[in-house]
């Protein structure tokens, strides 16, 4: 299984591909949406999971879950969103968009990796919380 | 004669965003960079010139356009070991853009996590800005715009060769 992080952050993306390999799975990765796009379409059989940043430049991280969730190719990989955006309206929207979880920077490594195994249905089902939002 | 600097008519930072920029900065490296850090508000800061080696800038706006800037200003030592703790590596394995990278996500993290604050509890839905870089040694972040509340902070790490950096917020906020 390989794991997508788009994140305009090379640091970030060190970060991710850290917890990525320490369980296990392959890591790609792209700065900008477009790129991220361009990778599904060539490994979308591979990839098993996105690790989106939401402040990426171009086409924001909302913007290119809501296009990864339209098009058939790619609309049944689990999204993460790993993103600064911690309010909750921001949350309800990217979980509306289908967004399968939401790690909010900053994040400790252990909240990382607790999150993508969920989203690999290694763990129990994401909860936002927002009900009353 | 009245002797006013010529930057001094800024109002105070409404108070609880300082908790929250302080809380954020406190979160960001003890979480992220596990640095524990002190800090101090500096008063007389029309006298102060924070300057440093490496700075990260970010505007955080309002749905109208309102609103001002957040930066932090490092000497190029601690920058480097706060981003090898960001990256768990020695610090002279770090490249100059991983450097310059991590203290923009530095900046990043702080802001977004006082932009969330902000946006608490209000209608406005607040907007970040892409950070930038400045890098250069003894440079100066320059901010102060007439008559909008700003703040200076000073960090400082709470270890044995202790290290310190600035943090500058200028913000015109809605009440």
């Amino acid at each position: 299984v390989k794991v997508l992080s788009i994140d305009d952050s090379s640091i970030m993306r060190k970060i991710i591909s850290k917890a990525v390999l320490e369980l296990g799975f392959e890591f790609l990765e792209a700065e900008n949406g477009h790129k991220g796009i361009e990778i599904l379409s060539a490994e979308s059989q591979d990839v098993g999971l996105i690790l989106l940043d939401w402040n990426i430049p171009g086409q924001d991280g909302l913007t290119t879950l809501q296009e990864i969730k339209k098009d058939s190719r790619f609309s049944h990989i689990p999204v993460m969103m790993v993103t600064t955006e911690a309010e909750k309206n921001n949350i309800l929207k990217a979980v509306q968009s289908g967004a399968s979880h939401y790690v909010t920077k900053p994040f400790t490594q252990e909240d990382l990796m607790n999150g993508i195994k969920q989203c690999l249905g290694k763990g129990s089902q994401y909860d936002p919380g927002l009900t009353n939002v | 004669m009245s002797m006013n600097h010529p930057l001094d008519h800024h109002a105070p930072l409404d108070r609880t965003l300082v908790s929250a920029v302080v809380r954020s900065a406190m979160e960001v490296m003890g979480t992220m960079a596990q640095t524990q850090l002190e800090h101090k508000e500096i008063e007389g800061w029309e006298y102060y010139r924070p300057t440093g080696d490496i700075s990260a800038v970010i505007g955080i706006f309002d749905n109208t356009g309102e609103g001002g800037m957040l930066s932090l200003t490092f000497p190029m030592t601690l920058a480097r070991l706060l981003v090898s703790r960001l990256l768990t590596v020695n610090p002279a394995s770090l490249s100059s853009e991983d450097v310059c990278d991590g203290v923009r996500e530095l900046v990043n993290m702080v802001s977004g996590s006082t932009k969330a604050f902000l946006s608490e509890g209000s209608d406005n839905m607040y907007k970040l800005s892409l950070p930038a870089v400045i890098l250069g040694g003894g440079h100066e972040i320059f901010n102060r715009p007439e008559n909008n509340p700003y703040l200076l902070i000073q960090f400082k790490t709470i270890e044995e060769a202790s290290q310190k950096f600035n943090l500058q917020v200028c913000f015109k906020q809605k009440m």
